[in-house]
C-alpha cells in the first residue's frame, strides 16, 4: 500500500513536465528548492528545538558559490558547482555553529538573524566577486555534454538532487549521528549523561542544516538565473521558518508539504496585488489556529482517528517521522 | 493532473489549422499587457500609482475613445514586493500562462534586471521599465522609460558647474543599484570638469537616523550636496540639515527623488532646495497633456491625488497607444518595436516633442527646479543630455 | 569631527535608541507573560499611530489628544488580538503562536496600506526642529523630547511593575505561572493586561518616532531593531531592554562616523553577535539554568 503510493507519487513527479505547462514545471522546481531548505532548517529546529532566522543567508552563500564557480570555470559540471555550494555553506555553518553553541532559543535566533544581515552586506561589499548591487547572471547548468537550458532539464536536475536530499534526511535517523541527535532533542542533559558529545553534535546539526540550504541555494541560482542581494532579505528567512512550522516541526514530509503549500500560495496570490499579504497572513493565522502543530500533526491526528486509536497525548507532538 | 498527451495534440491541431499565427496577446478586440510590480514592500506606493492609477488611467481613456484600431487594451498586474525571484516568477506567468503581448512599466533595477534575459530570449517587448540604471540600454526588445542615471548626472553636473559655477560637491546616496549608478555617473562627469566628489555617504533603505551621515558631509564643506535617495530618507536628510543649522550648502535632488511627497514630508526644511525634475508639475502645470491627465484622473479616479508616479504611468500608456496605432491593424511584437522606433516629434503635451531613435530611450531631458514656498518653481527650459 | 557635532550625533542616536528601547520593552512585556515573541508588535504600533493620525487629519485636535486616541486604539487592538486570536490558539506551541503573530503582521501592514495607502505622511511633533544652541553644541529639541518622554514612560512602567497589584501579578506570572495561579492570580487577566500594556507602550513609541521617520505602512519595521535591542540587553529583562535600545541607537550612529563604508552597515549586527559571544544571555540577562 505504502509502496504503491510511493510509486504513483514518483511516477507523477517524473511525468510532470510532460503533463504540465512550462510555467508549472518552473514552479515545481522552486517548490523542490524551498523543500530542501525547509528540510535543512527542520534538521536544526527539529533536533535542537531552536529556530534560525538566518537561513536566507545560507541560501545566499550557496547560490553565490555555485554561480561564481559556474561563471569562473565555464563547462564545469553542475554537480561540482553544487558540491562547492554545499561544502562552502557547510563550512560557513560550522564557523557560525561553534560560537552559537552557547546560545539558546531567542539568542540563537537573533544571532542567526544578524548573520543573515551580515551576509547581505558581505555580498554588497565583495562586488569584485559577486557584482554587488548590479546582480549576478547565472550561466546555464552543464552536465557533461548537455546544457541544462530548458525548464524540463532544470526540473529533472532539481528533482534528482531533491530526491537524494530527502532520502538522506529520512535515513539520518538510522545512523549513529541521527540517533545521537534524536537523543539530544529529547533531553540534552540525558544525552550528555549517556556519553553523547553534545557540543559536537549540535555543531554538526548546524553544519548539516547549512549544507542542505547551500545545495538548495545552488539549485536556486540555476532555476532563477539571476542573483542579487535583495533576494535574500530577512523576510525570506522568516518564510522558511513559516514553512517548517506550518509543515510540522521535526517532520521531513511536513517540511516538503509546508514548502509546497507556501510556495504555491505565494505564487498564486500575486494577482491579488495589494491584497496579497493580507490573504497570505490570514491563511497563516487560520492554519495555526485550526491546525496546531502544522500539517504533519494534523495528518497524524487524522490517521489515529481513522485507525480508531485514542488521540495522542499532547506533548508528543514533535516526533520525527 | 491533466492527461499527458491530449493537450499537446490538440494544441498542434489548432496551430496547424490556424490560417496565420496571430501575435500572442493580440486578438481582434483586445491587446493584453501586463507587468510585475511592487504592490507590497518598500516601493508599494509608487508601484500602485504607476500601474493602477497611471497606466490603467491612460488605457481607460484610450479604450473609452474607441481603443487602438478597434482593440481595447487590458492589463494584468502581479505583486513582486520588490523581490527579484518573485519578479521572475510573475513575468514568466505573464508570458507563458496569460500570454501577454508585452510587459509594461516594471519597477526597480533588481526585479527588472532579473527578468531581462528571459524576456529577450522569448522576444517579449519590455516597455518603459521604471528604473534609472543603464543596464537596459542598447537592447532590441527594451524601450527605456525613466531618464537614465548617466544622462541625469550629465545634465546636473553640466548645469551646476557650467552655468552656476559650483566647484565643490558631495553626495548622500541610497546603498543600492539606484544610488550606486548615480554615484558612478557623478564621478565620471565631475572628472570631465577636472573635479571630484569631496565626500560621499550612504544610507540603507528604511534608515531611522541620518544625523551621522549629515554630520560627516558637513565637515567636508561642499557647496553642493546631491541627494540620491527616496522620499522618506530624502526628507529626513533635509530636516537633519535644519537641525544642525547647516545653511551653506545647496541640496540638490536627483530626478527620481524630485517629487511632491518629498516636499510635503520635509515641510519648511525643503525651502531653497533645488533639483532635476523629469516631469512638469502634475498639480499646477498648464501643459495640455498634463491638464488632460488631471481631467482623466478626476473622471476615473476622483479620490486619487495627481502625482508624478501616476503621470509617468499615464505617459507610458499614451506612448504605447501611439506606437500601437503607428504599427497598424496587424499588430505584432516586431511591428510595435519598429513603430516605436520610428516615433518622430510626437506631441504628448506633457514632455517636449518626442523622437525615439535606434537607442530606444524615450526620455532624455529634464528641467531644473527650486522649491519656493512649498512648490517647485521651474528655473530653466528643458535641459538636454545629448 | 568636532566635539559639538559628536554630541549632536550621540544625542540623536540616544533618541532613536529610546524608541528601540520602548519597542523592546513592549516585546519583553508580552514575552514575560506569555513566552511569545510578538512579530506583529511593529505593525500594532503603526496601526495605532495611524488611528491617531486619521482623527488629526479630519479635526486638528491638540497633539496630546491625538496621542491619547492612539493609545486608546492601541489598547483596543491589543485586547482584541489577545481575546480573539491568541487566546484561541489552544494547544498551539510557542512556535505556532509565532507564526500567528507573523500572519498578523502581514495582515496589519497590508490592511494599513489599503486603508491609508502605502504613502508616507508627515506627522505633527510635540517638539520643534530648530536647534537649541548651548555654546558650540547644538542639539535638536525633538531628540531631547523623545529621550525625555521615553524616560518618563519607563519610570511609569517601573512604578507600575513594582508598586501596583497588577504589576506584581505580572512579575509573578513571568517568574512562575503555576505558582502565580496557586496564590490566586488570574493568569488570563495578566495575559490580557500584558498585551494591552505592550500595545500602549508601542503606540507611544509610534507617536514619538512618526514625526522623525514619517508615518507609513512600513514604519512597523522598526520592530526588528526593537528585537535586536531586547536581545542585546538580555531578553526578559526590562532594564536590559532599555540599555540595549540606547546602545543600539548610539552604535548605529557612531559606526558611520568612524568606520569605512564597507562595514559600517554591518556594525550593529556584528556588535550583537559579539555581545552574545561574550555574554550568551545578553548584557543584563541571565542564562536559564537547565532542568533535568
Amino acid at each position: 500500500m505504502r509502496l504503491l503510493a510511493l510509486a504513483i507519487g514518483a511516477a507523477g513527479l517524473l511525468l510532470w513536465p510532460w503533463a504540465a505547462p512550462r510555467y508549472f514545471v518552473f514552479l515545481a522546481s522552486l517548490i523542490v528548492v524551498n523543500a530542501i531548505v525547509a528540510i535543512g532548517l527542520n534538521l536544526l529546529s527539529g533536533y535542537t528545538n531552536q529556530l534560525s532566522f538566518g537561513h536566507a543567508g545560507f541560501l545566499a552563500v550557496g547560490a553565490y558559490t555555485a554561480a561564481i564557480v559556474a561563471t569562473r570555470s565555464p563547462g564545469v559540471p553542475v554537480v561540482v558547482a553544487l558540491l562547492a555550494a554545499a561544502l562552502v555553506t557547510a563550512a560557513v555553518g560550522l564557523l557560525l555553529g561553534v560560537p552559537c553553541l552557547r546560545l539558546e532559543g531567542l539568542y540563537l535566533a537573533m544571532a542567526t538573524l544578524a548573520f543573515g544581515f551580515v551576509v547581505v552586506e558581505a555580498i554588497l561589499n565583495l562586488d569584485g566577486l559577486t557584482r554587488g548591487n548590479d546582480g549576478l547572471r547565472v550561466p546555464a547548468a552543464r552536465l557533461g555534454p548537455w546544457v541544462l537550458a530548458t525548464d524540463t532539464a532544470r526540473y529533472y536536475l532539481v528533482l534528482a538532487v531533491g530526491a537524494v536530499m530527502v532520502w538522506a534526511a529520512g535515513n539520518l535517523a538510522r545512523t549513529r549521528t541521527g540517533r545521537a541527535l534524536l537523543a539530544l532533542r529529547e533531553s540534552e542533559v540525558a544525552a550528555q549523561a549517556s556519553g553523547i558529545h553534545v557540543a559536537r553534535y549540535k555543531t554538526l546539526a548546524f553544519a548539516i542544516s547549512a549544507l542542505y540550504t547551500g545545495v538548495a541555494g545552488g539549485l536556486f541560482a540555476f532555476v532563477v538565473g539571476f542573483l542579487s542581494p535583495d533576494a535574500f532579505d530577512v523576510f525570506l528567512s522568516v518564510d522558511f521558518v513559516a514553512m517548517i512550522i506550518l509543515g510540522g516541526l521535526g517532520s521531513v514530509p511536513g517540511s516538503v508539504a509546508g514548502a509546497a503549500v507556501l510556495t504555491v500560495l505565494n505564487d498564486s496570490l500575486a494577482g491579488f496585488q495589494n491584497y496579497r499579504p493580507l490573504i497570505f497572513g490570514a491563511i497563516l493565522i487560520a492554519s495555526m489556529l485550526f491546525m496546531p502543530g502544522g500539517i504533519a500533526s494534523a495528518v497524524r491526528r487524522l490517521r489515529t482517528r481513522w485507525a480508531g486509536h485514542p488521540p495522542m497525548a499532547p506533548g508528543s507532538r514533535r516526533g520525527l517521522e | 493532473m491533466r492527461s499527458g498527451w491530449l493537450l499537446p495534440l490538440l494544441a498542434l491541431v489548432v496551430m496547424v489549422a490556424a490560417p496565420a499565427r496571430a501575435e500572442q496577446g493580440v486578438t481582434d478586440t483586445e491587446i493584453l499587457l501586463g507587468g510585475s510590480n511592487s504592490f507590497s514592500g518598500p516601493l508599494a506606493f509608487t508601484g500602485e500609482q504607476i500601474t493602477k492609477f497611471g497606466v490603467d488611467l491612460g488605457f481607460k481613456a484610450v479604450n473609452d475613445g474607441g481603443g487602438i484600431h478597434g482593440r481595447k487594451v487590458r492589463t494584468i498586474w502581479y505583486d513582486d514586493g520588490y523581490k527579484p525571484q518573485d519578479a521572475v516568477a510573475n513575468t514568466r506567468k505573464l508570458v507563458e500562462q496569460d500570454q501577454v503581448f508585452a510587459v509594461i512599466i516594471p519597477q526597480g533595477a533588481p526585479p527588472v534586471v532579473a527578468t531581462l534575459e528571459y524576456l529577450e530570449q522569448n522576444r517579449v517587448p519590455l516597455l518603459f521599465p521604471y528604473q534609472s540604471s543603464t543596464v537596459t540600454r542598447g537592447r532590441h526588445w527594451v524601450f527605456q522609460g525613466m531618464t537614465m542615471s548617466d544622462r541625469s548626472s550629465r545634465m546636473m553636473i553640466d548645469y551646476l558647474v557650467g552655468r552656476r559655477k559650483y566647484r565643490k560637491f558631495a553626495a548622500l546616496y541610497q546603498d543600492d543599484e539606484y544610488g550606486k549608478s548615480f554615484l558612478t555617473a557623478f564621478e565620471k562627469d565631475l572628472a570631465r570638469h577636472g573635479l571630484r566628489l569631496l565626500a560621499v555617504e550612504s544610507v540603507k533603505r528604511g534608515v531611522t537616523d541620518v544625523s551621522a551621515q549629515i554630520a560627516k558631509l558637513h565637515t567636508a564643506k561642499p557647496e553642493v550636496t546631491f541627494l540620491v535617495l527616496v522620499p522618506g530618507p530624502g526628507a529626513q536628510a533635509l530636516r537633519e540639515r535644519q537641525k544642525i543649522g547647516w545653511t551653506d550648502t545647496l541640496m540638490v535632488s536627483t530626478g527620481p527623488l524630485t517629487d511632491e511627497r518629498y516636499l510635503s514630508l520635509a515641510g519648511d526644511a525643503a525651502e531653497g532646495v533645488e533639483g532635476l525634475s523629469l516631469w512638469p508639475d502634475p498639480l499646477t502645470s498648464d501643459l495640455p497633456g498634463v491638464r488632460r491627465y488631471r481631467e482623466h484622473m478626476q473622471n476615473y479616479f476622483p479620490r486619487n491625488e495627481p502625482n508624478r508616479y501616476s503621470l509617468a504611468g499615464y505617459f507610458a500608456a499614451m506612448l504605447f497607444a501611439e506606437g500601437a496605432t503607428r504599427a497598424g491593424a496587424r499588430l505584432t511584437r516586431e511591428s510595435l518595436i519598429a513603430a516605436l522606433q520610428s516615433v518622430k516629434r510626437w506631441e504628448s503635451g506633457i514632455l517636449p516633442p518626442l523622437t525615439i531613435g535606434p537607442d530606444h530611450e524615450t526620455q532624455k531631458q529634464a528641467v531644473w527646479v527650486r522649491v519656493e514656498r512649498g512648490r517647485f518653481k521651474q528655473l530653466t527650459d528643458w535641459l538636454k543630455s545629448e | 569631527m568636532t566635539i559639538a557635532a559628536l554630541v549632536h550625533v550621540v544625542v540623536s542616536g540616544l533618541a532613536t535608541g529610546s524608541i528601540y528601547a520602548l519597542v523592546a520593552l513592549s516585546l519583553v512585556i508580552v514575552y514575560n507573560a506569555t513566552r511569545t515573541l510578538n512579530f506583529a508588535q511593529g505593525e500594532m504600533l503603526m496601526v495605532s499611530t495611524f488611528a491617531g493620525f486619521t482623527v488629526y487629519a479630519h479635526v486638528k485636535l491638540p497633539l496630546v489628544v491625538v496621542m491619547l486616541i492612539a493609545v486608546a486604539a492601541a489598547a483596543l487592538l491589543g485586547w482584541v488580538i489577545e481575546r480573539v486570536i491568541i487566546r484561541h490558539a489552544i494547544g498551539a506551541t510557542h512556535f505556532d503562536v509565532l507564526i500567528i503573530t507573523l500572519g498578523l503582521s502581514l495582515v496589519l501592514r497590508s490592511a494599513a496600506g489599503l486603508a491609508w495607502t502605502h504613502d508616507e505622511f508627515p506627522f505633527p511633533s510635540f517638539f520643534g526642529t530648530r536647534p537649541i544652541v548651548l555654546g558650540p553644541v547644538r542639539v535638536a529639541p525633538v531628540s531631547l523630547g523623545i529621550i525625555g518622554a521615553s524616560l518618563a514612560l519607563m519610570l511609569g512602567l517601573w512604578a507600575l511593575f513594582t508598586r501596583t497589584r497588577l504589576g506584581r501579578a505580572m512579575r509573578a506570572v513571568a517568574q512562575n505561572q503555576r505558582a502565580a495561579r496557586l496564590v490566586g492570580i488570574s493568569v488570563e487577566r495578566v495575559y490580557a493586561a500584558s498585551w494591552i500594556l505592550a500595545s500602549v507602550v508601542g503606540a507611544i513609541a509610534g507617536v514619538l518616532i512618526a514625526p522623525v521617520v514619517f508615518l507609513s505602512s512600513q514604519m512597523g519595521l522598526v520592530a526588528i531593531n526593537g528585537f535586536i535591542a531586547a536581545v542585546l540587553g538580555g531578553f526578559g529583562s526590562m532594564p536590559g531592554a532599555v540599555v540595549g535600545g540606547m546602545l543600539l541607537g548610539v552604535i548605529e550612529n557612531l559606526a558611520p562616523l568612524y568606520l569605512p563604508s564597507s562595514i559600517k552597515h554591518s556594525v550593529p549586527f556584528l556588535a550583537l553577535i559579539a555581545i552574545l559571544l561574550i555574554r550568551p544571555g545578553g548584557m543584563l540577562g541571565r542564562v536559564a539554568r537547565r532542568k533535568v
